[in-house]
């Protein structure tokens, strides 16, 4: 668009140099024409003064003998100034047929002249002079003719020109009003239009704008709008799109809150019914003297009970984790308790024989500069033994567990914490903190679920898990800032606080 | 930088507009002032036609206005004899005379000769003429018996004093009688015309004016016969009044015989015709005083005005 603003703009003004140059080229041109006329009245006069002065000496000629006869001076003079005349007019004239005429008159005044000085100087008899002076003064009478004639042709002239000036004045006339009306009008139309197809683009942004106020994102500008507009409505239809991700997404994200407040809710109020059912059961197998498979299904119904508030504590746990309490923590130390329950979950006796079978070393990478940060220890430590838990299910047999951590230079913790064993499919790593995914046999599903949702409420911290690159298994990455907030993680829905139930 | 590009452009602009002013205040300047100077009048012959005569003449006198600081101005004469008249009138001041018209004014009003004009051969003087057409049968007195004869003025050398020598000479006292017609056409140039045309049958005039013409036309050459020529004397010259004061009259002497030296001057004698002002004195129109007492005129009487 601004290649079309300029563009015009350079019309406008190449328009009006155009217009400009015309103008004045024309004004040059009549005035000249006009100057020209005033010229030709000018000539015009001088041959009438010419006249004028043609007579006087006649009349000074006549007069000579008379008793009213001029004084030769005078006469001299009158003479000089009907010289003068015809000289004037000798310079002016241009057309060649004039100038023939009054080349030819000029010739014709000296012969004049000459016998104007005779009858002046004459001394004869009487007859004689008066032959002198009527041959002087019928010359002088030629001359007033052939100077009517040309008065007469050039005023014809005067006359035609005036009128060619009248006629091309009257249309330059014309042709100036019809530009000068016809420019600003054309501008005008062309900046109407102009004007015109920016508003219309711009009231259907504000329109398409106001349609996605009033909630209607699926609205997209379907007209083809030009130049930049165009450029802006696709800008403003991807940003339509993504809006209605986010709302989608946030609309999901609400759906799980209030779902996870329900079940949150539901398995609260489920706690209780069942340490009733609990209690009674134990009061029946204690009243009853029950005795060899009625005592076992009795067991088996606590047992079940038992697993059902398990399952209640972890899905309480996720959906409702209790708020941090941020202190200093000693990272390491955590790390240490942490190693040292595992070892000692492994050396004890359980139901399960799998567990004496397997034999895990643990490998600490500690980063000596390691700093105190702000943390919740006690979810920390649920979160490492989580991990950890997690990497002594995978390993079958044999196997390492490494414990890396490091300072970053961005005031952030890394703790990686890496095992040997089979690793993640691909697939089931994209979804592994998904709550309820697992691939556990007897799992919730929401342990890293939980691990995840403890580290996100450290402001700034994050948990990534990805296969190792060269062997086998898979690390777990926890970032933590060492002051939470200053990294400006994302901040998770708080959940309420929770009294441990 | 723009700033010093706008100031230029702002000078630039200026200069049109002081260009105008100047125009618009410069003074007018044709001709010379007119102004509180005194007057100096000059009268001329009609040696040629009177408007030829202002013509030549004019550069002359504006070169002397400036030189004299006076305005001069020249008065043609209508005929010979009304220069003598306005010399004693003490209309003029001074005037180029004829040598006839010269002796007689020094003659009958005491008028001083200062200078006279050199040709460019050299001669300061000129001779009268006779002439007819080549085609007319006339060559002697005898021939003129009854004919037509155009003399130029009574009171001019060439066209009277001279001819009428001529006829002395070959024994004819009274020409008017023994001529058919007889007039006067008061300018050299107009009897030589005259003669030309076949107006007149024989005429008088003065060799320069004769030559002048020749150079212009070359019929004069091929169609008229020259038959006699008279001896010569001073050529037209310039003569002040009595009553002219001596230091003007130096200086006029002055400023004419320098005239020659300087650019103007010279100029203004081209127009003449001629390359410089000679000296002149009473001694030089002796041969004037000479043909007049031979044939007994006499200059120095008043009926020189009509009755010659």
């Amino acid at each position: 668009m601004k290649k079309k603003v300029f563009i015009g703009l350079l019309a406008v003004i190449v328009c009006f140099t155009v217009g400009g140059l015309y103008l004045t080229n024309t004004f040059q041109r009549t005035i000249g024409m006009l100057q020209n006329i005033i010229v030709l009245q000018q000539m015009e006069f001088q041959k009438k003064n010419l006249l004028n002065r043609l007579e006087t000496v006649q009349t000074d000629l006549l007069l000579k003998d008379s008793p009213h006869a001029v004084d030769i001076t005078l006469f001299m003079q009158h003479v000089r100034e009907m010289e003068q005349e015809l000289n004037r007019c000798t310079d002016c004239h241009h057309a060649p047929s004039m100038t023939e005429r009054i080349n030819r008159l000029r010739e014709e005044t000296e012969t004049y002249l000459k016998g104007l000085s005779r009858a002046y100087t004459l001394k004869a008899d009487q007859e004689r002079e008066r032959q002198e002076l009527n041959e002087t003064f019928t010359r002088g009478d030629s001359l007033t003719g052939q100077l009517n004639g040309i008065i007469v042709a050039s005023s014809q002239t005067v006359a035609e020109q005036a009128t060619l000036t009248q006629d091309i004045i009257s249309s330059t006339r014309n042709i100036i009003l019809l530009l000068v009306t016809a420019g600003p009008l054309i501008l005008v139309v062309v900046s109407y239009f102009f004007i015109r197809g920016v508003t219309r683009s711009l009231s259907v942004l504000t329109a398409a704008t106001r349609k996605i106020k009033s909630g209607m994102l699926q609205y997209r500008i379907g007209e083809e709008l030009k130049d930049e507009f165009g450029e802006l409505a696709s800008s403003f239809n991807e940003m339509a799109v993504s809006l209605q991700e986010q709302y989608n997404k946030l609309q999901e994200t609400e759906r799980l809150a209030v779902v996870g407040e329900l079940a949150a809710g539901l398995a609260h109020e489920i706690k209780n019914p069942l340490a009733g059912m609990k209690v009674s059961i134990e009061v029946m197998v204690q009243e009853l003297a029950l005795e060899g498979e009625d005592r076992d299904i009795f067991l088996q119904i606590i047992h079940e009970i038992d697993r059902i508030n398990a399952l209640l504590k972890s899905l309480l746990n996720y959906a409702r984790p209790p708020r941090p309490e941020f202190v200093a923590t000693d990272v390491h130390r955590i790390l240490e308790d942490t190693i040292t329950a595992a070892r000692y979950s492994l050396k004890r006796t359980e139901k399960d024989a799998d567990y004496l079978k397997k034999k895990i070393a643990f490998i600490k990478d500690f980063d000596p500069d390691m700093p105190d940060i702000i943390a919740d220890p006690a979810q920390l430590q649920q979160v490492f033994l989580n991990l950890i838990l997690n990497s002594v299910d995978a390993i079958d047999r044999e196997g390492t567990i490494t414990i890396r951590t490091r300072r970053l230079p961005d005031d952030t913790v890394r703790i990686a914490m890496a095992d040997n064993g089979p690793g993640i499919d691909p697939e089931a790593l994209a979804k592994i903190f998904k709550p309820f995914f697992t691939t556990k046999p007897h799992g919730t599903g929401l342990g890293l679920a939980i691990c995840k949702r403890l580290i996100e409420q450290h402001e700034g911290g994050a948990i990534t898990a990805a296969n190792n690159p060269k062997g086998a298994g898979v690390t777990f990455t926890i970032t933590l800032p060492i002051q939470p907030g200053t990294r400006g993680g994302n901040n998770e829905a708080q959940g309420q606080n929770l009294s441990t139930g | 930088m723009w700033r010093h590009a706008g100031i230029l452009l702002c000078a630039l602009l200026l200069i049109p507009v002081l260009q105008a002013c100047r125009d618009r205040d410069r003074p007018e300047m044709n001709g010379p002032e007119p102004g509180a100077k005194k007057e100096f009048i000059i009268g001329i012959v009609p040696e040629h036609n009177i408007f030829r005569q202002k013509e030549r003449y004019e550069p002359l006198a504006l070169y002397l206005s400036k030189k004299l600081g006076l305005r001069v101005e020249l008065r043609i004469m209508a005929g010979y004899r009304n220069v003598l008249e306005s010399i004693a009138t003490g209309e003029l001041d001074a005037a180029f005379l004829g040598s006839f018209t010269a002796a007689a004014a020094i003659r009958r009003t005491g008028a001083q000769p200062l200078a006279r004009p050199q040709y460019p051969d050299g001669t300061s003087t000129y001779h009268g003429l006779l002439f007819t057409r080549k085609d007319s049968s006339i060559r002697s007195v005898q021939d003129m018996r009854g004919r037509t004869f155009a003399f130029v003025d009574r009171a001019t050398t060439a066209g009277w004093l001279l001819p009428l020598h001529y006829f002395r000479e070959h024994g004819i006292a009274d020409p008017e009688a023994w001529l058919g017609e007889v007039y006067y056409t008061g300018t050299h140039e107009d009897a030589i015309m005259d003669v030309l045309n076949g107006k007149a049958d024989i005429g008088a005039a003065k060799n320069t004016v004769f030559a002048a013409l020749a150079e212009a036309d070359e019929r004069i050459t091929n169609e008229l016969e020259i038959f006699a020529t008279s001896p010569p004397v001073p050529e037209n010259g310039l003569l002040a009044c009595r009553d002219v004061e001596e230091t003007l009259r130096m200086k006029l002497r002055e400023v004419l015989l320098a005239m020659h030296l300087n650019r103007e001057g010279r100029s203004a004698l081209d127009t003449l015709g001629v390359t410089e002002f000679i000296e002149t004195t009473e001694k030089d129109y002796d041969p004037v005083f000479n043909y007049a007492e031979e044939i007994g005129l006499d200059i120095g009487s008043d009926n020189g005005n009509g009755s010659f």
